[in-house]
């Protein structure tokens, strides 16, 4: 009998604990996303945007337009490349991808679940500035987030620039 | 090992697993490969005005178009036809676009014919291929032996077609689909003196009668006719309209019915006269319409005589009071329209039984008025029998005087087995088919020239009774080809190039766009200024919306009754199969979904539950529950479904709404091939369906065949998406 007790009282609270760590899992501001991922080349925005001082919208050109800020394709990386420093290993590797006819794997850092839209342009219009989101890339060799990116940090900022924090502004 | 170790380890692992599970690996990012053109900007749609051309209908639709691809279809406002409405098979020609069986390129079959072993060649090869059978045909002088096969096409591609069978040198050019209104065309001209297909004017009458017109499933131009219905119902601020439906099956068109008049099939012709006489006896006809006829309403009630009510009730197995108060609904209400549909029409006296009703229209002065009937000026005048046509052709075929026939559409899924077409086109020793998917003709064909999907495609399009003013919609490519395909006008006009002489010299164009154009600024006629302005804004708007300009011959005067001398006169319907042995009448009704086939390929047609039934992915045979009681059949059992013709298994839908003398088995189904949604699901319930009925001339009667039910095993495999809705009792349902 007290046998019984005892394995079902064992198995209440390995239910209960399982119940607990599923919970923290959910409510803990987890942040699990690898902040700074390896890229599948080098690629240096303090190269580009820090020394050469090459603007965002250079090669980011539809962010005024667009609800995507929009990445250069790999034939626009060789235009340049072609003359500037084809020797280097890393521009190697771009050419590599071009002669297998291969789009670039880039991997993301600033990814949005995709229950949220997100118009770059409408943020853009508003004279905010890259850097507000995007921290000083300026100054990175790789990019790395340096925003949450959680549905608080939003709000907090449209409630500094009196923006709609409207459910339907972002779910829609 | 040491249980503590064990148990660390364990533990260890479990929680690396959930560890890593939580661990969300961020995405990739795929930029282009090169630049795209001006057009594309990454994140922002484009829409794209096109027409569809998946049934005649020809509705106008948009296509929105991100980053080059072609992602979601809606209706387009400015369409006469649908404004801004699309049915579930307009929505899904995306996946005609994006289907992963599409024949990538041209192919010529290596293994023995039907094994399905093709190997793929350039165009240059596979043109060169039929330039040179063709060019045997010229060499023999057997230019008659070259046969073309194509679904009923209007606009430029009837045009060329015809063109380039006359320009060959053959008069065997057969242009059918199982559906089509040749039977409407037919009774408009012995009954209106014109065999243009009528506009129903829907959304004005205030009572209709339909005869087996399923409007918002299929017939004609449903989104049209699901629209008009809508403001028939509710558009005006005191009137509703009142609507009837005579069938034995309630379609979804009949379930919107304010009523329900289960006739006996083959029995609805009958009805429609013993409404007129009725109307004629009591004096409620339009006198002034009758008038101009010369027909006098003392000789019609004579020679109506026999349509009396007792026997009327006693051949459709409705009371008397019921016709006789419909009638009288009808002939006292203004306006009031009365339709006839393919249940009715496909019956072996189908024929009559439509002029039967179309006389109500007469009857009730509906022509060319208000909420009446109109002729369609949009689309010119079609064929009439081509059912005869195939019949001749494969008489043709099975002699061995086809050498070469062109095949375009699925002849072999979409003809009923019993007429030969399947058996004539073996003996055909060269079949090309046009097909862009592996459907079951191509699997037969010795050549493929896969044809672009419609989203690729350049053409102009007609819409079928779907207005009473000329509409040509106009199709544009939304999409740069996916494949090495190409357009069947375009290979057409590539193969008359190839051959040179006589035929290049009657198709000088170089491709489907210049023909569209040059159709186009033809009917804009001269001095409408710079036409490329023009022909741009008419892409933007989707085509022309209102032009006399395509009305055949003495069409813009609208139909008009001519001498009653010829009545009609519904003989009593025939039907193949003993009715010892073959107690139950079969229909076969086109599905919501997949039409008469075309849809099958396409996975959201499939899982898209039919409105009556809820059944996805399958074929289902409708049983009342009486007649199933009576043969132990429950729902879902596996059923086997014998007719004259053949035997088929398919599970049972135990179906109040039907009546217990007749079962109904959907179309579409049944492909041997046609790409991995659509091969060898369901059945085909055409391979059940007799060709020569009480040892009469072969006709299109695709509901007069009788069957036997036997029921086979509780394992039907029935897939639903819901249960029925409400209570199997209805007091709507007399019977």
């Amino acid at each position: 009998m007290e046998k019984t007790w005892l394995v079902a009282v064992l198995v209440v609270i390995i239910i209960g604990i399982v119940a607990g760590c599923l919970t923290l899992v959910y409510i803990l501001p987890l942040d699990l996303r690898e902040r700074s991922p390896l890229q599948p080349i080098d690629f240096s925005h303090k190269q580009h945007a820090g020394t050469n001082a090459i603007p965002c919208l250079f090669c980011h050109r539809s962010v005024t337009r667009s609800p995507l800020a929009g990445i250069p394709a790999v034939s626009e990386c060789r235009a340049c490349h072609q003359f500037i420093d084809p020797d280097a290993p890393e521009i190697k590797k771009l050419m590599g991808y071009w002669d297998r006819r291969e789009p670039i794997p880039w991997v993301r850092v600033h990814a949005l679940p995709n229950f949220v839209y997100f118009p770059h342009m409408m943020h853009i219009r508003a004279k905010l500035a890259c850097s507000t989101c995007h921290g000083e890339v300026a100054s990175m060799e790789r990019v790395t987030r340096t925003a949450s990116l959680k549905m608080g940090w939003c709000l907090e900022c449209h409630r500094q620039h009196k923006a709609s924090i409207d459910c339907w502004a972002c779910h829609i | 090992m040491k249980r503590r170790t064990f148990l660390q380890l364990s533990g260890m692992t479990a929680a690396g697993a959930l560890l890593a599970g939580c661990q969300s690996k961020n995405e990739k990012l795929i930029p282009f490969l090169i630049t795209p053109d001006e057009g594309v900007t990454p994140g922002l749609a484009t829409w794209y005005v096109s027409a569809c051309r998946f049934c005649p209908a020809g509705c106008g639709i948009l296509v929105r178009v991100s980053e080059g691809r072609a992602k979601k279809v809606e209706g387009n406002p400015l369409h006469p036809v649908n404004r801004g409405k699309l049915c579930a098979r307009g929505q899904a020609i995306l996946q005609e676009l994006y289907h992963p069986d599409r024949v990538a390129q041209p192919l010529k079959r290596t293994g023995a014919r039907g094994s399905g072993e093709f190997q793929r060649i350039s165009w240059t090869e596979g043109l060169a291929l039929l330039t040179g059978q063709l060019t045997a045909l010229q060499q023999k002088k057997a230019t008659d032996r070259l046969a073309m096969v194509t679904p009923q096409l209007r606009g430029t591609l009837a045009e060329l077609t015809t063109d380039f069978m006359a320009a060959f040198g053959s008069p065997y050019h057969l242009s059918f689909d199982l559906l089509a209104p040749d039977w409407l065309r037919r009774a408009n001209r012995l009954n209106f003196g014109k065999a243009s297909l009528p506009f129903y004017d829907l959304a004005e009458t205030r009572y209709l009668l339909s005869f087996g017109a399923d409007f918002v499933e299929h017939h004609l131009s449903p989104v049209q006719y699901g629209n008009a219905f809508g403001r028939m119902r509710q558009g005006r601020d005191t009137v509703r309209g009142h609507f009837t439906y005579c069938g034995g099956r309630m379609s979804l068109t009949a379930a919107s019915a304010d009523r329900w008049l289960p006739a006996r099939p083959g029995s609805e012709g009958a009805v429609a006269l013993g409404m007129a006489r009725l109307m004629l006896a009591e004096g409620l006809f339009d006198k002034e319409a009758l008038a101009p006829s010369g027909m006098r309403p003392e000789q019609l009630l004579k020679r109506l005589a026999t349509y009396d009510l007792p026997r009327v009730a006693e051949l459709s197995g409705l009371s008397e009071g019921q016709i006789a108060e419909v009638a009288r609904e009808f002939a006292s209400t203004r306006p009031a329209l009365a339709m006839a549909g393919e249940a009715v029409a496909f019956q072996t006296n189908g024929p009559e039984a439509v002029r039967a009703v179309q006389m109500l229209n007469l009857l009730a002065g509906n022509l060319n008025r208000p909420g009446g009937i109109y002729p369609d000026a949009g689309s010119p005048d079609g064929p009439e029998n081509s059912f005869g046509e195939l019949i001749s052709l494969v008489e043709r075929m099975k002699a061995g005087r086809i050498g070469v026939a062109l095949v375009h559409g699925d002849p072999v899924h979409d003809v009923p087995q019993a007429i030969g077409f399947q058996k004539a086109m073996a003996s055909v020793p060269f079949v090309v088919s046009f097909s862009s998917l592996m459907d079951d003709t191509a699997q037969q064909a010795d050549l493929i020239l896969p044809d672009h999907a419609a989203l690729e495609s350049w053409g102009d399009m007609i819409p079928l009774a779907g207005t009473r003013e000329g509409v040509i919609g106009l199709m544009q490519p939304v999409v740069t080809p996916l494949f090495d395909t190409r357009q069947f006008a375009d290979v057409l006009l590539a193969l008359a190039h190839e051959l040179g002489g006589a035929v290049a010299a009657a198709l000088p164009r170089q491709n489907s766009l210049e023909m569209v154009k040059a159709a186009l600024q033809k009917r804009l006629g001269a001095g409408t200024g710079d036409f490329e302005a023009r022909w741009v804004e008419l892409l933007q708007h989707g085509g022309l919306f209102k032009t006399t300009a395509n009305r055949g011959k003495g069409q813009a005067t609208g139909y008009r009754q001519i001498p009653g001398e010829s009545l009609p006169e519904p003989a009593p319907p025939g039907f193949a199969g003993d009715k010892q042995l073959f107690p139950l009448h079969l229909q076969v009704y086109p599905s919501l979904a997949l039409y008469d086939g075309r849809g099958a390929p396409l996975p959201w047609l499939q899982q898209l539950p039919d409105p009556m039934t809820s059944v996805v992915w399958d074929s289902w045979i409708e049983i009342n529950p009486q007649t199933a009681a009576t043969l132990g059949i429950s729902h879902g059992d596996l059923v086997e479904v014998a007719s004259p013709q053949g035997a088929l298994r398919l599970p049972a839908v135990i179906y109040p709404a039907i009546r217990p003398d007749l079962v109904a088995i959907p179309l579409g189904q049944g492909h041997r091939a046609m790409g991995r949604y659509a091969a060898g699901r369901g059945i085909n319930p055409l391979s059940l369906l007799a060709a020569n009925i009480e040892g009469k001339v072969p006709q299109p009667a695709w509901n007069a065949t009788r069957v036997r039910l036997t029921r086979i095993s509780a394992s039907g495999e029935l897939v639903t998406a819901g249960s029925f809705q409400g209570s199997f009792r209805s007091e709507l349902i007399e019977m």
